[in-house]
């Protein structure tokens, strides 16, 4: 539980000094630190140091109770790659690493998708798989010997430490220092972005967040100061996220969003102008210098609102110029008002049609299988981001109370986030960060008010003034806030304040519910987001642990015991791991770009053993991996998913594969006696339950008992044609059969044909009848019996 | 009509009566007759079908032009119970899908004599039901153009309900013939779009003088909190699935609110879920109001208590209704 104090720890220190820094921020002549600070501050001369001091142990302390709690994963088991994907990730950045950069992006993978192979290089987005390398390399070249796969490993919390600390940054630009600092603790322990970014989880997301909050944070710095510097940098950054996620897209929708609004609310000026045209003419030639983006930012309609807004900025600071010049206003306003509504109408359809196109593809069943794919409900909120769901909104409404042009920007990201993840749970992690940030501004608001002391709160005029000249001098950065701060104290100072003993009850109750939030963050953490799932682990009664690795075992068994060139075909959640760890050829993988490849093999998983025969056959197939469950209850296996298969091979094969026929009269997907014959006796039911009935459990279920469907299975009598067993893992996880070749000769169903004729009657006196049948060599014989003769 | 001679043949004994009254006729006279009845048949039949799209049927002329045997055209029937008095609410849900099916059939480019669609009311044709041993309505039957329908024949209505394009998909099935549903295009979302449209245009324009309330920021944050709290809520996933409003316990007559699994969502839970949000960004805001506006120092005391007790009593509130949902979840606050 190290991890858990130090992520307390952290958090304490981080509301305690969020107020104590305002207090400073605001007043920097009268208190270094409300919060119990004020002893030290009594002998500060430059309390600005200590706050720098601070704000930078806080900065630290959060990025290293990020990076400890995502570690459950490698003390608990050990430094290895999760989950499907990032097996997949791995070996390509493997790949990477061994034969440089220029033959990873011509990398045609034979290994995938037998026969058809897939082109890696163009298909990837290859930010991350360059991001290990490059650190993997700068390590080698300091003789600093790691290996690729710890580098992968580590990657996301590493990169997690920097999402807070640009986390950090951009909400200091949008409200101030205080909120960012929480805003930064938040981000570092909230689990809607730790289920993506755990150690071992080496997937785009976990650099493509920070890329996204950075990204953000210079947008916003380039439309505050309207410098091309931040706005070329913003492109770079953009540049990277688009090499690493395909989720580039949110970005380059909503900053021409907050462009068009800025416009819709008279807020244009030529900052914004200057930001947006370098912006998109940049962005958009770095981000067709990835291969797998390509032509794609000037083609699809997703691209296509930034072009239009594009269009539409130019024309209207045309329009702005013309104004000078002319004198009919009202022409011009309605000219203006045409264009808008024009754009407007333009850019709602663009919305509608990516919408709907969005919606059509969650039907398709091979999107559908996917769990990740579903809306969201309540719950999968509350588990993700616990008390920062509630407080966000009331940080919304401080923002759009106190708006100003990087608010709308923080208002149209939430707006449009939470819609997303509404629609898709995946999406849950592109609206975690905006909820860190206004609930941030949230909390930090109200420590603001009710943090230290009402004996404090007088204040001199003269610092009033300075306070107003540093708000100028320092390029209009805290505008708004600054005015609200002025404000309040302005009007503590004519009366008196709420009172200590209600101001302490508030701020107790308040750390105390974020203290909850850090109990409850470490410990979604630890129970659901820390698992390999290549490595599982069992719990017994006494609580020790047994560790089933049934998975490596397997994968090893075919790495080692195989022809290199085997190929094995299995379902396709399992096809990267195949790659991965056993380098063995697949047919189908997670990368799901074929489904006619993919309902070739749920065909051949679904029919009966001759049918499949004849598909494995025609697919080469040497050898079949299926996961089965039945013996230690695991339910995420084969016979779980079986539905699936038979669903896409019917997408594909209806005239073969019928869902019905898999179901019982009553509609019911049963395994025992009851099961449907079609069930019974295909493929995936014979090869998981292959001797399984021989097996008694325990004493007293009986011999073949189902535990993970709690049935008895219906065919103990199997027995296999084509197929034969080859490996079956410790706990029977994995099983593994080999393809028959082809007998040398079919068995014919009849009698031989006899060779030898039905012979008549033949008196043996005669050489000349017996010599009938033997033909050329026994003339020779005859002749040469006349040469003797 | 091949088929139907071999079979002739083999029960040649039986059949010899039937032979000797052929004997009677002209020569192949017997065929004749059976093309004559079929194309009449057929005839009649397209007459009917271009007529309305759902062929309605009694008892005889379900058995002269669906059972009885020449035939070359596929029929589907639905049998069903559309009189009031019958209650039967299914019924008319399944007869719309169906007629749109038929209506789709009907006006395709693909429209054929190879198909028809019927139907048998129970209270037009109660004999057929006691012949084909029916009991409940609405089924779906397919009698193909040769032979005896078989189990599939039946449409498994308990399986995958009754929506046109399941039926078409069956239909597809069975007999070949692909219909691509077209429904009507439902315009009543469009008009109330409209409607709303031009509603707030002529506000706009009524007020034309007195635009302020646009920069009304109050308005604003109310409308994105509204979206916040709707979709964290859930209500996305109550759109797309569909779940009841509660659950009526059968055996007690208890109403649940609350689904017992995270994987899952009452209507009426995610309207409680959204109340309870929105209760606690409001003490958020109290809390902030009562430290930041002027006025009586009692009164601001009593704000913040009020926004504090609506922040911890209603997070509290919502820990404990998660706590319930997510088996194995340790941690409450103030109520277990």
């Amino acid at each position: 539980m190290a991890e858990h104090h130090a992520v307390s720890d952290g958090k304490h220190k981080a509301s305690t000094n969020a107020g104590g820094s305002v207090h400073g921020n605001s007043r920097p002549g009268a208190a270094g630190g409300g919060g119990g600070k004020g002893g030290l501050s009594g002998g500060l001369t430059q309390p600005a140091g200590w706050q720098s001091l601070l704000s930078f142990s806080i900065l630290f302390l959060a990025c290293l109770a990020g990076f400890s709690s995502r570690l459950f994963a490698v003390i608990r088991f050990e430094s290895i790659i999760h989950e499907f994907d990032p097996w997949f990730n791995y070996r390509s950045t493997h790949h990477l690493t061994t034969n440089g950069f220029y033959e990873f992006l011509n990398w045609f993978d034979e290994r995938a998708w037998y026969p058809l192979g897939r082109i890696v290089g163009g298909t990837v987005y290859p930010g991350l798989m360059v991001t290990a390398g490059l650190i993997h390399y700068m390590l080698n070249l300091l003789h600093i010997t790691v290996h690729i796969r710890d580098v992968c490993v580590f990657l996301a919390p590493v990169f997690s430490g920097l999402t807070a600390i640009s986390t950090f940054l951009l909400t200091r630009e949008l409200w101030n220092q205080g909120a960012g600092l929480l805003a930064a603790c938040f981000i570092a322990i909230v689990p809607g972005y730790i289920s993506r970014s755990v150690a071992g989880s080496f997937d785009n997301e976990g650099i493509a967040i920070f890329a996204l909050q950075f990204t953000y944070y210079l947008w916003v710095k380039s439309v505050k100061t309207g410098s091309v510097f931040w706005t070329i940098g913003c492109c770079l950054s953009y540049f990277y996220m688009v090499s690493a996620w395909g989720g580039y897209v949110f970005i380059i929708n909503l900053i021409p969003l907050h462009v068009f609004v800025l416009m819709l609310m008279q807020r244009y000026s030529r900052r914004v102008y200057i930001a947006y045209s370098t912006f998109y003419i940049v962005g958009l030639v770095l981000s067709m210098q990835i291969p797998f983006v390509g032509f794609q930012p000037i083609r699809t309609s997703e691209h296509m609102a930034a072009a239009g807004v594009f269009a539409l900025l130019q024309a209207y600071a045309f329009l702005q110029y013309l104004k000078d010049r002319l004198t009919r206003q009202e022409f011009q306003t309605l000219f203006f008002l045409g264009v808008s509504l024009a754009a407007g109408v333009v850019f709602l359809t663009v919305i509608y049609l990516t919408y709907t196109g969005l919606y059509a593809k969650i039907h398709i069943p091979i999107i559908a299988s996917v769990s990740e794919h579903q809306p969201t409900t309540w719950v999968s909120f509350f588990f993700d981001l616990h008390i920062l769901v509630c407080t966000f909104p009331a940080g919304l409404w401080f923002c759009i109370k106190n708006i100003n042009d990087e608010r709308v920007f923080v208002a149209l990201y939430a707006i449009s986030a939470v819609y997303f993840a509404g629609v898709m749970v995946r999406l849950m992690l592109t609206l975690t960060p905006v909820v860190c940030m206004l609930s941030a501004v949230a909390f930090s608001s109200v420590f603001e008010h009710y943090m230290g002391d009402d004996t404090k709160r007088e204040k001199p005029p003269a610092e009033d003034s300075s306070d107003e000249d540093d708000k100028r001098n320092s390029g209009n950065l805290y505008d708004k806030a600054g005015k609200v701060r002025k404000h309040v104290s302005e009007q503590e100072k004519a009366e008196e304040g709420l009172g200590p003993n209600i101001k302490s009850i508030v701020t107790m109750l308040m750390l105390m519910l974020l203290m909850m939030f850090a109990v409850h963050c470490t410990w979604v953490t630890s129970n659901a987001y820390s698992s390999p799932s290549v490595v599982l682990a069992s719990y017994n009664h006494d609580g020790t642990r047994n560790i089933l690795d049934d998975f490596r075992e397997a994968y090893y068994w075919l790495r080692q015991n195989t022809d290199e060139h085997a190929r094995v075909m299995s379902w396709w959640d399992y096809g990267y791991q195949i790659a991965g760890m056993a380098n063995r050829t697949t047919l189908v993988d997670n990368n799901t770009w074929n489904n006619s490849h993919i309902a070739l093999v749920g065909k051949a998983m679904s029919s009966n053993e001759s049918a499949a025969y004849k598909i494995m056959r025609s697919l080469d197939v040497d050898y079949v991996l299926i996961i089965f469950g039945g013996v230690i209850g695991y339910s995420g296996d084969d016979i779980n998913k079986f539905l699936w298969m038979v669903r896409i091979a019917e997408g594909e094969h209806p005239k073969d594969i019928r869902e019905s026929d898999y179901f019982t009269p009553q509609g019911e997907f049963r395994v025992d006696k009851a099961g449907s014959p079609t069930l019974l006796n295909c493929l995936m039911y014979k090869m998981s339950y292959y001797r399984f009935g021989e097996m008694q459990l325990d004493f007293r279920t009986p011999p073949g008992f189902d535990r993970t469907r709690n049935a008895e299975i219906g065919n103990k009598d199997i027995k296999f044609q084509h197929l034969e067993e080859a490996f079956t893992s410790e706990h029977w996880l994995v099983r593994i059969y080999k393809v028959k070749n082809l007998d040398n000769r079919e068995p014919l169903d009849h009698k031989l044909r006899s060779v030898v004729p039905k012979q008549k009657y033949t008196s043996k006196k005669t050489a000349k009848r017996k010599r009938g049948h033997i033909k050329n060599k026994l003339a020779l014989r005859k002749g040469k019996k006349l040469q003797k003769k | 009509m091949a088929s139907v001679w071999t079979k002739f043949f083999v029960h040649l004994p039986v059949l010899c009566v039937f032979f000797l009254l052929l004997l009677c006729l002209p020569p192949g006279g017997g065929q004749k007759k059976k093309e004559n009845l079929l194309s009449e048949k057929v005839d009649q039949m397209m007459e009917w079908s271009s007529r309305r799209s759902v062929v309605r049927m009694n008892g005889d002329k379900f058995r002269r032009f669906v059972k009885a045997p020449p035939r070359n055209y596929s029929v589907i029937v639905m049998f069903t119970a559309l009189q009031p008095q019958r209650q039967c609410s299914v019924c008319r849900q399944a007869n719309e899908e169906y007629q749109v099916l038929a209506n789709s059939w009907r006006y395709s480019s693909a429209f054929s004599n190879k198909l028809f669609f019927t139907v048998v009311d129970y209270d037009e044709g109660a004999d057929v039901f006691q012949q084909l041993n029916m009991n409940s309505a609405p089924t779906f039957m397919h009698f193909p153009a040769k032979g005896k329908p078989k189990r599939a024949d039946t449409f498994d209505l308990q399986r995958i309900g009754f929506a046109s394009e399941q039926l078409a998909k069956w239909i597809a099935d069975r007999t070949d013939v692909q219909i691509r549903v077209f429904r009507p295009p439902n315009y009543s979302g469009t008009i109330a779009l409209a409607l709303l449209v031009s509603l707030v245009g002529g506000l706009l324009y009524l007020r034309r003088n007195n635009l302020e309330f646009i920069y009304n920021k109050t308005g604003w944050a109310m409308a994105a909190l509204c979206v916040v709290f709707a979709m964290t809520s859930g209500q996305m996933w109550n759109h797309i699935r569909g779940p009841p409003y509660a659950h009526k316990n059968p055996q007690n007559g208890q109403v649940s609110y609350i689904h017992g699994s995270s994987q899952a969502q009452f209507v009426a839970e995610s309207h409680i879920i959204l109340l309870l949000n929105a209760a606690i960004t409001m003490g958020m805001v109290l809390l902030n109001e009562a430290a930041t506006s002027k006025g009586d120092v009692g009164k601001r005391r009593i704000i913040c208590l009020v926004g504090l007790g609506l922040v911890v009593f209603f997070f509290s509130f919502l820990l404990s209704i998660f706590r319930s949902k997510y088996h194995g979840y340790p941690y409450s606050f103030l109520i277990k």
